[in-house]
């Protein structure tokens, strides 16, 4: 990773290369805070081993970092990352979680519980980038409390060769939260689970997934909101299929327990027009170039 | 002289169905010239065999770009030698700005000024909710950056306002008749023409070349005394 000397938190493989501290934030091994902090024992069944514990307690003016990175063959990481937001605090986030190379047959686990408070507003910019070995299985819970606000970008354009990911997000009254999912399945197979709970009145939440398919890829995404209060939501999922060995199945699902909620969908798999790389390919590119082209495209959509 | 590109007995057909019968075109260095015919009449397909789009098959014929035979070369290949297509319909590229296509395929470094560009232009998706006049200052744009020899503008005067095809033949002089850049002008209703001059018109009905005249304006003339479907009757044809 490139400026590591800015990154609050960095890992290799299970070594702590650096942690930053910064006025008004407390940056700590996981461990070290589960330890140090009775609170932070109720958001854990076990004793955390590996991971970062991150707690804001003032407003700062830069992105927070944090990279997480397998850099040795057959490394099996077993995380639990902890971000606690205070109230009406805005933080952005850039967090990385990488291989070093494309064959180290790594396995990257990760259980991530993020809380913001009232009011607080979270960026968090989600980049992994993994070997064509790799297995990655992240959990991630993003608990908003009253009047919060959370942007997650999740974006994987090279994935591993097996992704589980989870995501749940729980809403409390008058908090939004929009989820993007850019994922980039290269002969690769993903499972995708992500949760929205509206649990509160005026909670509102929306669910992007843009999913590529391409070279063998085997994509699943189950998708939902399930509004228990007076909430909106919306799910809005969109696969491109690359070639004929792929294949993507998306699931939205919506779930309203409460009669004055307000929940949409839209859904759609499509492939790549023929007019489009026969376009692009009398502006000279080669097949190949068109098409990373026209999936860059799809996956940069707002 | 060698010419720029000679076809010679051209028969293609797409999907199953005979659309060119047995087309001859040839076109020197830094010469315009036009294609005229009623919808349906095959110029697009012509265009569309001259950049090897792969549902347009040759069945017979050949053509030659100079003195090399370039029937089985490839879309891209081709544009590298310098044919390009100002497309009739463009499609949409979604979440692809018309800036990051120019960089990708740009051969020198492109200038919105000389097209009266707004710079904004460039920054939105490709084709996505541009205007018809945005579609064909887009495609020009894009045909510019790629500094061609021989430049195909399929109906590039369909669906344009005075302003807009005033401004759209002012570039088409600017940057490629003034620049020696050979033109075919493929158009059924002949708007650009009295804009652009072109040395020959050819007309094409069913398929087939069955007029070439320097006279751009008589052939006008006819084409709107007779219409297409008279036009094989027509005086110039038995001239």
């Amino acid at each position: 990773m490139k400026n590591v000397k800015n990154v609050n938190y960095w890992q290799i493989d299970h070594q702590i290369k650096q942690i930053v501290a910064i006025k008004g934030v407390i940056v700590l091994p996981i461990l070290e805070a589960w330890e140090k902090f009775e609170w932070v024992k109720l958001y854990f069944k076990q004793k955390p081993q590996e991971g970062y514990f991150v707690w804001v307690k003032k407003q700062i003016n830069f992105p927070l970092s944090t990279c997480i990175t397998i850099a040795s063959p057959n490394t099996i990481q077993e995380l639990m990352n902890f971000l606690v937001i205070e109230k009406r605090i805005n933080v952005k986030a850039i967090v990385n979680c990488n291989t070093q190379k494309n064959d180290l047959c790594g396995k990257h686990i990760a259980r991530g519980k993020l809380i913001l408070k009232d009011g607080a507003s979270l960026e968090y910019n989600h980049f992994h980038r993994w070997g064509q070995n790799d297995l990655v299985n992240p959990d991630y819970e993003f608990f908003l409390e009253k009047n919060s606000n959370l942007i997650y970008n999740y974006q994987n354009l090279f994935p591993p060769k097996d992704l589980n990911l989870t995501t749940s997000i729980y809403s409390k009254e008058n908090s939004s939260c929009q989820a993007n999912f850019i994922i980039n399945g290269l002969n690769s197979k993903i499972n995708l689970n992500e949760t929205i709970f509206l649990d509160e009145n005026n909670s509102r939440g929306i669910l992007k997934l843009r999913l590529v398919g391409r070279e063998n890829a085997e994509i699943s995404a189950q998708s939902k909101i399930i509004a228990n209060a007076e909430g909106v939501g919306h799910l809005d999922c969109q696969g491109l299929l690359v070639d004929r060995r792929s294949n993507i199945s998306l699931t939205p699902k919506l779930i309203c327990k409460c009669n004055e909620a307000q929940l949409t969908h839209e859904a759609s798999i499509g492939r790549i027009s023929e007019d489009q790389l026969n376009y692009l390919r009398t502006r000279g590119l080669t097949e190949e170039e068109a098409l990373n082209l026209i999936t860059t495209g799809f996956l940069s959509c707002n | 002289m060698t010419k720029l590109i000679k076809i010679e007995s051209l028969f293609v057909e797409t999907a199953g169905k005979k659309i060119l019968n047995g087309v001859d075109l040839e076109i020197n260095h830094n010469e315009i010239q036009a294609l005229l015919g009623p919808n349906a009449s095959g110029k697009s397909t012509l265009a569309y065999t001259i950049l090897g789009l792969p549902n347009y098959k040759v069945k017979k014929g050949k053509f030659f770009w100079g003195k090399k035979e370039i029937s089985k070369l490839a879309i891209e290949e081709r544009c590298k030698l310098g044919i390009s297509l100002v497309w009739q319909s463009p499609p949409v590229i979604k979440g692809v700005t018309l800036l990051h296509l120019l960089e990708s395929i740009s051969k020198t470094k492109f200038n919105n000024k000389r097209l009266n560009l707004d710079s904004r232009f460039t920054k939105r998706e490709i084709n996505l909710g541009f205007s018809g006049g945005e579609k064909k200052l887009s495609e020009l744009l894009q045909v510019v950056s790629l500094k061609p020899k021989l430049v195909i503008l399929d109906e590039i005067d369909s669906g344009l306002d005075i302003k807009n095809l005033e401004n759209v033949a002012r570039v088409i002089k600017q940057e490629f008749i003034n620049k020696g850049v050979s033109v075919l002008l493929i158009t059924h209703s002949g708007t650009i023409l009295k804009y652009l001059q072109p040395k020959i018109t050819n007309v094409m009905v069913d398929g087939k070349i069955i007029c070439k005249e320097k006279d751009c304006l008589k052939v006008l003339e006819t084409i709107k005394k007779y219409g297409y479907e008279k036009c094989k009757k027509c005086k110039l044809l038995a001239n």
